[in-house]
């Protein structure tokens, strides 16, 4: 007999109560938005990979605190989020977020995506260099939001900072990034 | 959504972020090695206790020496000289402006803080209670000797935590022109990276309480 996949609060329980194995399938659920979201706050790819793991051993350790029926992956995040954080304050050389190379040079076979077409070449690169000279509470907030789609309120949790905090950093970031979009 | 908002969407598909390894082998061994801990300090604890008494060589050695976060704990044989002291020993002068982020409900007497350390002092189910979140980035914020009759329990808080009751214990603060005295029922624990510590004459669960009251 084949049993059902658990769904997300089945595993979160069942980790709650120790089941190290309901873990290990939310941490292969969400290490990739754990590891791009450490990414865009340490700029360094061994730190957010050292942050996201460490952030999953945090959170296991957290878990028994976690409100059953709350989103797990804003509370994930935070705790992933608080280690990039740590680690930006501390690391020295941060990488800049760079266009994959398929990106810049289109072949000539492949038709470009409906929403890659809203952007050229030219303004993909001019546009991601706006966004890098952003104040990092800015750059932050628009890198979630729209970089790796989180919503508002994931945003707000994962940063720790109140909502109306995450409307006010995205209104100023998009005022700037309209001067180099335009 | 305007259409800058859409470009930045598409522009996110773009972005190349580096390929990270499979997190599970590295976070599976250590989620293990956390669970035995408080199993180990304890057999470690009892053993060191019983080589200090059945060898007098040892017995004014550290039995047992660990950090939480920002804190330093060494067990010991005999503690320092130390006496009883105010709460507000070592966290320098009062400040008028919040210094810690405390529910509405608690009610707040006093504030402090100095780098590394931010404090506030409580009124809980009628007794004074220091609350203090410990930021330094290492340890060494704060030094604790326990004497060998001190309990150490784990708690489950935050992502871990420690509750010293049953005798005083010696803290010293890392700053202050007064920095040292005897303090009571303590827990400690370690929540979002910061250390964060209660004392006050609570026993156990009502420490408990109180810590998750603030953190939730």
């Amino acid at each position: 007999m084949v049993g059902r996949p658990l769904d997300e609060s089945e595993l979160i329980r069942r980790a709650q109560r120790g089941d190290t194995h309901a873990y290990e399938e939310l941490v292969y659920a969400y290490q990739g938005i754990a590891f791009r979201t450490a990414y865009v706050i340490a700029r360094n790819a061994a730190d957010a990979e050292e942050a996201a793991q460490d952030g999953f051993v945090k959170a296991w350790r957290a878990l028994g605190r976690f409100r059953e029926g709350a989103p797990f992956r804003p509370w994930l995040l935070r705790i992933v989020a608080n280690e990039a954080s740590n680690r930006r304050r501390s690391a020295g050389r941060r990488a800049s977020l760079a266009l994959r190379a398929a990106a810049e040079e289109p072949s000539g076979g492949a038709a470009p995506s409906p929403e890659a077409a809203v952007l050229s070449a030219e303004q993909r690169a001019t546009l991601l260099a706006a966004v890098e000279t952003l104040p990092d509470e800015q750059r932050d907030v628009v890198a979630l939001r729209y970089f790796l789609g989180l919503s508002e309120a994931e945003v707000a949790e994962t940063l720790a900072i109140p909502q109306g905090t995450v409307k006010s950093r995205t209104a100023r970031a998009l005022e700037r990034l309209r001067e180099s979009y335009d | 959504m305007t259409e800058l908002e859409r470009a930045l969407v598409a522009l996110g598909n773009e972005v190349e972020f580096p390929v990270a390894r499979d997190a599970w082998p590295h976070v599976e061994p250590r989620l293990r090695r956390r669970r035995l801990w408080p199993g180990v300090v304890v057999v470690a604890a009892v053993l060191a206790v019983g080589i200090a008494f059945a060898v007098p060589p040892a017995r004014s050695a550290i039995l047992r020496f660990f950090h939480i976060g920002s804190v330093s704990v060494e067990q010991v044989q005999t503690l320092p000289p130390a006496q009883t002291r105010p709460f507000s020993t070592g966290l320098g002068p009062k400040r008028s402006q919040p210094t810690v982020q405390l529910p509405a409900g608690l009610t707040v007497t006093a504030y402090y803080a100095r780098p590394g350390l931010h404090a506030a002092l409580l009124r809980y189910r009628g007794q004074q209670v220091l609350y203090a979140e410990l930021r330094g980035d290492q340890m060494g914020v704060a030094k604790k000797f326990v004497g060998p009759t001190t309990h150490i329990d784990e708690v489950k808080i935050g992502e871990f935590g420690m509750y010293l009751s049953g005798a005083p214990h010696v803290l010293i603060w890392d700053q202050g022109n007064v920095r040292t005295r005897l303090a009571g029922n303590v827990l400690i624990w370690l929540d979002r990276g910061v250390t964060r510590r209660l004392e006050g004459p609570l026993d156990q669960a009502q420490m408990v309480a109180l810590a998750r009251e603030i953190t939730r």
